[in-house]
């Protein structure tokens, strides 16, 4: 056998360990259904409720994509604003590494009672987790453009228009990838947090309320969607990311 | 004089760039200390020194990249003070885009100084045969050799047609045959097209072969220490040239001069 197949049957095999441990475990010690339901209970429950898991699925969806949108403008913007005026640096930077470290999870009841229970309270956490990654990796990328190729620029006389878009972003685009890829699973998380904290509907608050009624199959079924959106929105953001294929170095 | 018929010897020619007392400090280090010379219009100058001695820092002032502390320099009676349209500047080190392949890499220079319109329109095949690149114009930096980047680095350079070439140490990645071919391409675009040339060189038998006048620079700080003209015969060719008495009588003056002879 070839190294990637081997691999492959490897972590396959260990995964059908787990599901016969799992599944076997549960039905040879008759664990109580609400405290941990076996595999092919919770895998029922998902077919069973898929028409509502997928209307959570996306309102989740929604919440996360738009909070990542707007930390993505936003943060970018925010960092371009740092990297390039200095008052911007002195001020607003401090200011930003100070608000970095505020427990975002902590800041979730005072988001609903500003914006509601609706979908602004959670893009509002989905931008927050999402925000600060993408903000320090695009100053990091633009600060990382080689200075024998600005000096390239300047010695060529490009206005400073063209050293942007010719230069700066393409310098940037790898590491501010590496931010939007931190940042969308964070942005996963924020979302499911706000929706915890105060909502109707969407995956987080399915969890909860499934939870508190001892469907448990049908919480684990929640986690399950969201573990695959999160996974999805990933390999999104991976694929796209496969575009800026040039590292400096 | 020269003989009729090959390039004169600049004698007569006004002034290209006149480098008057320059100094240059980092900090506490004196880089370069009152260099002073004058390099005529049309004229191949190269500079030998030891490494570390201000080649480049030199090379950046003329550019009009750094300042210096004391002196300045004029290029066509103009003090510079930036970057100017007429001068085309080769680094030491490549200076690629790593993401644009290498025909747009080769067009980027003109693309920033004329417009994407002029860059669109010039013709870039001459170039890149001239330069041995030949199939590789879709590829991008990192799937070439060091040299050939440095390749691209120069076409870039001599597309943008600048009419003051400054050359820091172009051709130090090239294998001897590479070498000996664009330097023969170089005089030939710098007879054709009448450009001053600056090339900074480790290579002394390439300052001799190329030049009208070698500029010697001593050790840190550093200053010009000798002034060697040239006088060998135009159209000049590697073989041939190297070849005459008189190359080797200057190889062996300057590797004096420079301590290892
Ligand atoms: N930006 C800088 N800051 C501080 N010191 C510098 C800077 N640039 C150059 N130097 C110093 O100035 C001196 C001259 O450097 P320079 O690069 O001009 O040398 P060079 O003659 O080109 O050497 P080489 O032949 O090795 O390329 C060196 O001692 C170097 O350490
Ligand atoms: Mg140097």
């Amino acid at each position: 056998m070839t190294g990637p197949i081997r691999q492959a049957a490897e972590a396959l095999l260990f995964c059908i360990a787990l599901i016969i441990l799992w599944e076997g475990g549960v039905r040879l010690f008759e664990v109580k259904p609400y405290l941990l339901p076996s595999l092919s209970a919770i895998a029922a429950e998902t077919w069973r409720a898929k028409e509502q898991l997928w209307h959570h699925s996306l309102v989740t969806l929604g919440e996360v994509a738009l909070g990542f949108a707007f930390a993505t403008v936003l943060g970018v913007a925010l960092a371009a604003l740092i990297f390039f005026v200095p008052l911007a640096k002195r001020t607003l930077y401090p200011f930003v590494v100070a608000l970095q470290s505020i427990p975002k999870i902590g800041l979730a009841p005072i988001i609903v009672v500003w914006c509601g229970y609706g979908l602004a309270s959670k893009v509002t956490m989905a931008f927050l987790f999402a925000f600060f990654p993408i903000v320090i990796t695009t100053l990091g990328g633009l600060a990382s453009t080689p200075a024998h190729l600005e000096e390239h620029f300047r010695a060529l006389g490009a206005k400073p228009w063209a050293s942007f878009w010719r230069l700066r972003v393409p310098s940037a685009l790898p590491s501010f990838v590496d931010g939007a890829k931190v940042a969308m699973p964070l942005a996963v998380i924020g979302a499911i947090v706000g929706e915890f904290v105060g909502s109707n509907d969407g995956l987080g608050n399915l969890i909860l309320i499934a939870t508190g009624s001892s469907q448990t199959a049908l919480s684990f079924s929640a986690l399950l969607v969201v573990t695959g959106l999160s996974l999805v929105l990933f390999y999104l953001i991976e694929a796209l990311g496969r575009l800026v294929w040039w590292r400096q170095g | 004089m020269v003989a009729a018929g090959l390039k004169p010897v600049a004698d007569m020619a006004p002034t290209a760039i006149a480098i008057d007392g320059v100094t240059k400090r980092f900090g506490g280090l004196t880089a370069l200390e009152n260099v002073t010379a004058d390099i005529r219009d049309r004229e191949f100058v190269s500079i030998l020194g030891p490494s570390g001695c201000g080649k480049s820092t030199l090379l950046r002032i003329l550019a009009g990249l750094v300042g210096c502390e004391e002196g300045g320099i004029d290029i066509f009676g103009g003090r510079v003070n930036g970057p100017r349209d007429d001068v085309g500047v080769v680094f030491q080190t490549a200076n690629l885009l790593p993401w644009l392949n290498i025909e747009a890499n080769l067009r980027l220079g003109l693309e920033i100084r004329r417009g994407k319109a002029v860059a669109r329109a010039t013709e870039i095949a001459p170039m890149v045969e001239t330069l041995g690149l030949k199939g590789f114009e879709q590829h991008f930096p990192h799937q070439l050799s060091g040299g050939m980047r440095h390749r691209v680095a120069i076409g870039q350079t001599l597309l943008c047609d600048p009419r003051v070439l400054l050359m820091d140490e172009p051709f130090g990645a090239l294998d001897a045959l590479t070498r000996d071919r664009l330097n023969m391409e170089l005089l030939r675009i710098w007879q054709r097209d009448a450009k001053t040339v600056v090339l900074i060189t480790h290579s002394i038998a390439e300052a001799v072969l190329l030049s009208d006048r070698v500029l010697v620079m001593s050790e840190r700080p550093g200053r010009v220490i000798r002034d060697v003209t040239i006088d060998l015969p135009r159209p000049r060719d590697p073989s041939k040239t190297r070849e005459s008495a008189a190359f080797g009588e200057y190889v062996v003056e300057l590797s004096r001069l420079m301590g290892v002879g």
